[in-house]
Parts: C-alpha cells; sequence; structure tokens
C-alpha cells in the first residue's frame, strides 16, 4: 500500500515538473545555445563563439540601460517608506479606512496601459496636471518626459505610486501581526511613540519588508513596458531600461543571440542580488 | 480491488490534472490553423492579415467579399489584427513559420522581414498580370525592392496597399481671421515664409500661448525638402552632419525654442496633434490623406499646401501588400495581392477619401480629385507624391542607426546643443551601427 502512495505522490508532482522542463527549463536551455549564435529568430542560428557577451560588454548602450535600470530602481526604497508609512496610518482606528485601503489599492489592479496614458497627461508640461498644481505653488514644472534630466525622475514617481497598492497590504497585514503584548509591555516600561516603532514594529514587520525588497528588485530590473508607451525609451535613451533594449535587440534589430546574451547577464544580476539580499538578511530579518 | 470512495477522488484528481496537462500541451503544439489546405473541388482557402481603423476593416471586407464573387475558387479569411499590436503579433507568427498567405508590411519592416526570406519575390507575377507598374508612383514601388543588400533597387516584393505623402494642411478661417494670405497650391514656402507665417499665426499672451502658427515638426520632412540627407548614395555613411541637413533641423528646433510658433514636442506628443487643429489651436499642421474623412467633418474651412522648402521634397509613408514566403498558394494569394493594390482594389480605397491610389492615371480623376469635397486643392497631394522619398527608417534592414539619430536628437530639441554639434557627436556612432547592423551591404 505504501509503495502504491508513493507512485500517487510521483503521478501528482509529475505535473508541475513536466510543465516545468517543457515550458521554462528547455526553453531557458535553448537560449542559453541562442546566445552563442547570430540567431535572427527567423533563421536557422549559427554559431559565433562567445562574440555576443564580447559585444555586450563594449555596447555603450548595454551600460547606459542597466544605469538607468539600476537609477530607476530608487523607486523601490522611496516606495517602501512611503507605503510603511501609509500603512502605519491606516492601521490606527479612524474613519472610512475601508474607503483608504481601497483607495490606494486601486492603482494594483487597473491596466497599465490605461495607468501609463493617464500619467502621460499628467506630466504633459503644458497642459498637464502636475506642472498646473506646480503653478498654484509659483514653481515653473519641467517638461517631465520630453527632458533628459527630468524624464527618469518622472518614471520614478509614477513607479512609486503604481507599487504603492500592493506593498501598504502587506505592509497592513505585517502590521496587524505584531502582537499587541509587545506594545503593552513597552508603554510601560516609558517608551515613546518612535521608540515602539523603531524597536518593535520595524523588527516584526521586518520578513515583510525583505520579501517586499526582493520582489521589487526583480520587478524594477524587469521593468519596461510602462517606459515604452510613456517615453519610448527617450529622450536620449535616458529611460531606457534593460530590458526594454533587450526587446529592440531581439524584436526591432532581430539580434536574438545579443537578446539572449543580454538575458542572461540579466538573469545573473538578478540571482546575485538575492543571494546577496538573502545573505544580509539574516542581521536584520527577525523571524519569531 | 474495489475502487474505494477514496481512491475514486484521487482517481478523479488525477485524471483531472493529466487531462489539464495534456490539454495544455495540445493547446500549444497544435498549429493555428491558417487554412491554406486545398478543398476537394479546387477551391483554395487563403488568409489575408491586416490592421484598421474601422473604417479600413469594412473597406477590406467588401473589397475581400467582391473578390470571392469574382475568384469563386478562392476563399479568404481576414485576419484583422489591431494596428498598434500588429507587427508584435506578426514577428511571433512569422517567427512560428506558419503566416497568412497575404499580409500587411509596413515600409519601415519591409527591410527586415524581407531579408530574413520571409516575404516572396513577385517580380513575374506582377509582370504576367495586368498590372501596369510604368503607371504607378515611382516611390511607392522602390521601396519595396531589395537586392540583397540595400533597400530601393533590386526584385520587387510587395505592391504598395497604399501611399501617404505628407502635406500642409492649413486652418483657412483662422488665416482669413488673422488676415495673413493663404499658402500657394504651386510654390512651396521657403523657410523664411513659414517662419514669418507662423508668427503671424501665433497668439501669445503673458507668455501663454493660446494658438501655434504650426503643428508638429516633421524633422526628416524639413531635412530632405531642404535638400538633405542621411545616408550617402551607397547607403554605407551617415551624412546628416552635412550642412543642408544641419540647417534644417536647426531651423526645425528654432521654430519651438527660439521663436514659439510650434509647441514642443512634449506638448504635442500628448495631445494629439490632430486634435490641437481641431480645435483651431493650430493654424498649420504636416499630415497625410489619410486625415482628410475626418477633417471633412470640420466645422471650418481648410485646405491644403506643399511642405515648406525647395522642391516639393519630403517624406510620405507607405504599406505593402507581401505574399509569405512559404505559403502553399502562391497563385490564388497573388491574385489577391493584384486585386487589392490593382486598379479595382485602389480604386474603392481612394472613393473613401483616406487614401492615394497607386497608379497615376488613376490619380488625375475625380476618383481621387472629389471635386465639391475639401479640400479644394487636392492636386497638391498628387505632386507631393511624385516628389516625396520613403522615410528614411526604411532604407536598411537594420533600423539601429535610425534609433540613435532619433534619440540622439533630443540635446537639440532640448536647446541644449546646436545641430551641427549633435550630429557631428553622433556621426561615429550611426556609422558604427549601420555596418554591425547591416553586414550585407558592406560585402
Amino acid at each position: 500500500m505504501k509503495r502504491r502512495e508513493q507512485l500517487w505522490a510521483y503521478l501528482f508532482i509529475a505535473s508541475p515538473i513536466l510543465g516545468f522542463l517543457l515550458f521554462a527549463f528547455i526553453p531557458l536551455s535553448y537560449s542559453v545555445y541562442v546566445s552563442f549564435t547570430d540567431y535572427s529568430g527567423y533563421k536557422t542560428p549559427v554559431l559565433n563563439g562567445g562574440d555576443n557577451y564580447v559585444n555586450l560588454v563594449h555596447d555603450e548602450l548595454f551600460w547606459k540601460t542597466l544605469g538607468n535600470t539600476i537609477y530607476s530602481a530608487l523607486s523601490i526604497p522611496i516606495g517602501m517608506i512611503c507605503s510603511l508609512g501609509l500603512a502605519t496610518a491606516l492601521n490606527q482606528k479612524i474613519r472610512g479606512i475601508r474607503f483608504f485601503r481601497t483607495l490606494f489599492f486601486l492603482p494594483t489592479i487597473s491596466s497599465v496601459i490605461a495607468l501609463t496614458l493617464l500619467w502621460k497627461w499628467i506630466f504633459n508640461d503644458t497642459y498637464g496636471l502636475l506642472n498646473h498644481l506646480l503653478e498654484v505653488v509659483g514653481i515653473n514644472g519641467p517638461a517631465w518626459l520630453s527632458s533628459e534630466r527630468w524624464a527618469m525622475p518622472a518614471m520614478i514617481i509614477q513607479g512609486v505610486w503604481s507599487g504603492l497598492g500592493i506593498n501598504l497590504v502587506l505592509y497592513l497585514a505585517a502590521l496587524q501581526g505584531v502582537p499587541r503584548s509587545f506594545y503593552e509591555a513597552a508603554e510601560m516600561d516609558g517608551a515613546n511613540a518612535w521608540q515602539r516603532f523603531r524597536s518593535i514594529t520595524i523588527p516584526c514587520i521586518s520578513p515583510t519588508t525583505l520579501y517586499i525588497l526582493i520582489t521589487s528588485i526583480i520587478g524594477a530590473l524587469q521593468d519596461y513596458p510602462r517606459f515604452q508607451i510613456m517615453t519610448e525609451g527617450g529622450p536620449n535613451y535616458s529611460t531606457t531600461t534593460i530590458v526594454y533594449y533587450l526587446f529592440q535587440n531581439a524584436f526591432r534589430y532581430m539580434n536574438m543571440g545579443f537578446a539572449s546574451a543580454m538575458a542572461w547577464i540579466l538573469g545573473i544580476i538578478i540571482l546575485v542580488i538575492t543571494l546577496l539580499n538573502f545573505y544580509f538578511s539574516r542581521r536584520w530579518v527577525h523571524y519569531e | 480491488m474495489k475502487l474505494s470512495k477514496r481512491n475514486f477522488g484521487k482517481g478523479m484528481l488525477v485524471s483531472l490534472s493529466l487531462a489539464m496537462m495534456i490539454g495544455g500541451l495540445i493547446g500549444c503544439g497544435s498549429k493555428e490553423s491558417s487554412g491554406n489546405t486545398p478543398v476537394a473541388d479546387g477551391q483554395v482557402t487563403i488568409q489575408f492579415a491586416g490592421w484598421g481603423d474601422p473604417s479600413e476593416k469594412e473597406v477590406f471586407t467588401n473589397l475581400i467579399k467582391s473578390f470571392e464573387e469574382k475568384n469563386p475558387t478562392i476563399k479568404v479569411n481576414y485576419l484583422h489584427i489591431p494596428s498598434g499590436d500588429y507587427v508584435g503579433k506578426m514577428n511571433t507568427i512569422l517567427a512560428g513559420g506558419d503566416a497568412p498567405d497575404v499580409f500587411y508590411v509596413p515600409d519601415g519592416d519591409f527591410g527586415r522581414w524581407v531579408s530574413q526570406d520571409l516575404i516572396m519575390p513577385i517580380d513575374d507575377m506582377v509582370k504576367n498580370s495586368n498590372i501596369d507598374t510604368a503607371d504607378m508612383w515611382e516611390s511607392g514601388l522602390s521601396r519595396y525592392r531589395y537586392d540583397g543588400s540595400a533597400i530601393g533597387q533590386g526584385k520587387l516584393y510587395a505592391l504598395p496597399k497604399d501611399i501617404g505623402p505628407h502635406v500642409l494642411f492649413y486652418n483657412k478661417d483662422l488665416f482669413t481671421k488673422m488676415n495673413v494670405p493663404f499658402p500657394s497650391a504651386e510654390t512651396p514656402m521657403t523657410m523664411e515664409q513659414l517662419l514669418d507665417t507662423a508668427q503671424k499665426l501665433t497668439i501669445s499672451k503673458n507668455g501663454k500661448t493660446t494658438q501655434y502658427g504650426m503643428g508638429p515638426v516633421w524633422w526628416e520632412d524639413f531635412v530632405l525638402a531642404n535638400g538633405g540627407k542621411f545616408l550617402s548614395d551607397n547607403k554605407q555613411e551617415f551624412v546628416g552632419n552635412s550642412e543642408e541637413t544641419v540647417h534644417a533641423l536647426q531651423f526645425a528646433a528654432d521654430l519651438t525654442n527660439k521663436y514659439g510658433v510650434v509647441p514642443s514636442s512634449a506638448a504635442l506628443k500628448d495631445l494629439n496633434d490632430s486634435e490641437m487643429f481641431k480645435t483651431g489651436k493650430l493654424a498649420m499642421m504636416v499630415t497625410g490623406r489619410w486625415m482628410v474623412p475626418e477633417f471633412r467633418k470640420l466645422g471650418f474651412d481648410w485646405d491644403v499646401a506643399p511642405l515648406t522648402g525647395n522642391d516639393w521634397g519630403g517624406i510620405s509613408g507607405s504599406v505593402g501588400l507581401g505574399i509569405y514566403s512559404k505559403t502553399k498558394n502562391v497563385e490564388a494569394a497573388y491574385k489577391l495581392v493584384e486585386y487589392l493594390g490593382g486598379p479595382e482594389g485602389q480604386k474603392e480605397q481612394s472613393l473613401m477619401g483616406f487614401s492615394i491610389p497607386s497608379f497615376k492615371s488613376m490619380a488625375s480623376t475625380d476618383v481621387f480629385l472629389q471635386p465639391g469635397q475639401k479640400p479644394e486643392h487636392a492636386e497638391v497631394f498628387i505632386k507631393a507624391v511624385e516628389k516625396e522619398e520613403a522615410g528614411p527608417w526604411t532604407v536598411l534592414p537594420n533600423a539601429k542607426w535610425y534609433d540613435l539619430l532619433s534619440q540622439g536628437l533630443a540635446p537639440m530639441w532640448e536647446g541644449k546643443k546646436s545641430a551641427a554639434d549633435v550630429l557631428n557627436d553622433l556621426k561615429p556612432k550611426i556609422d558604427a551601427a549601420i555596418k554591425e547592423g547591416n553586414p550585407a551591404l558592406f560585402k
């Protein structure tokens, strides 16, 4: 009977494993092979050694777009601070709490395309909402999306805003899981609000912080559709992220081999960052 | 062994997960039927892919219907793909190796697709059919020729579905109101005349412009109309830092930065320029024939004039009709291309008001000129189509050089650098991209 049960178990896990092999492992291995060829996407690939990797290192735009991606990741710390602040505020017993929770979660469930088009209008230098508001307080706003200096900050603002909802919900859940008794004890010892927040709340929610950090970094490194719609990577490649450049190489310059090489370098970067994150997390993440 | 309740549940689960798995596999493995299998009685079904707004979809649905009536042995499946997704979707379908028999080929993607052997040469078929290529606009045809390295010569791979030259549209009512003479329909304005006209039509109050003299600057138009060039004749070198090109681009940038008669590109990009024209915020704008049906609904009078510069230069857009290189129904596919790109198809499209027939003889008839309907000087389109060229993004199979150029112009549009500096800085990078991306050109 035990054997039979084992057999069943294997049958059950066969489905996801086969799925993984077919739809992830085989394509992934193929892309390693492609990264060593001159594959255009249509014709038969021909091996060209490590040419793609060599070209990649010498490609100015690769480094520039990698830099842009790291710059755009500034939205992660800003977004985390904002969502933690909002979550703390929403964790209080205030009126209309459900309304605010829904309000902040709305961007998460709306279409990326629609939101991006909306933000395009917000950032319009002549007719946009943002410059209109700035004008009210006496500031002459920049041409957000068409200025090399301001296009990325604009994209960061939009990134922070669009990531707020999901992070807020995660933080709210984490905040509600912090045991009341900890606060009560601290209060009796005379700890003020800030001390309680710093010494109880932050350590208690640190697993959530780690989760948000890792998923946000991976998300930021792979971000591109909103850049494609809002700025087309411009002006002067100032908002071309690495995945957007990868996409252009694959589908616009028919250089699938080069794009695959780029994808693998990006994959390794993501892996290293995530491992480092886990490694250092031991120092600041506290599990119960 | 009896089938116990527990086991039954397990069995159900297993068969369910197996069914899901197998279903998934079949779903992915089975090819999307393109229906190109001949039917018993000699009838063939071909697939045709294109994009277009609802009115274009309607025109093509009707055209296909009448094509099928005339060719009872051929059935056409019309695959309508939204224009924004078209190239991306076609790239995937083409890479999958089972594409529609006939499909739209945007002139900017033509080079890439043909250099990858995805489109079939049609010279011989055209010669043996009733299409008179001598009566067609040269630039419409030549952009679909490819000789293995550069575009513009060699074998013909597609017939133009349409050709759309750029012209200057202007709001006659605004001109009259502000006492500015109409632009001539025969002689293009010089740059100085354009600036002067645009300045007279611009209204600013306390630094806020409520009415602009002119709309979007198609910088490629300015360059070509000023006798400038982007690439050398053998297409191996970027010559955009020559005097004419630099001068034209500097002028285009100055229209916004120095004279303030054209809204900044940012303002335009997001607030559709034709919307601004329609609401009377732009006195002039550059666009093509496709806007005519919409502008005919406007409450003010308007007309068309040539682009600025000498000798009617500028760029025209086009979409071609190509045949998939691996189609099993070459004959039927060509029949459809011949019908849509030939006199009958062209006539129907022109009557709708949004396109110019590919045939010179037809363009000079009422089919296109449509007397009594705006614009009054429809012949401007015809003179323009004869002189205007395909856009610079079409001339090489790999367009990275062009992306480098259009991205790299940013400091000039921002007014931070002169056109000369920007273009000189870009030259070595662009030259490298031409060489790297188009090896066939240097063989």
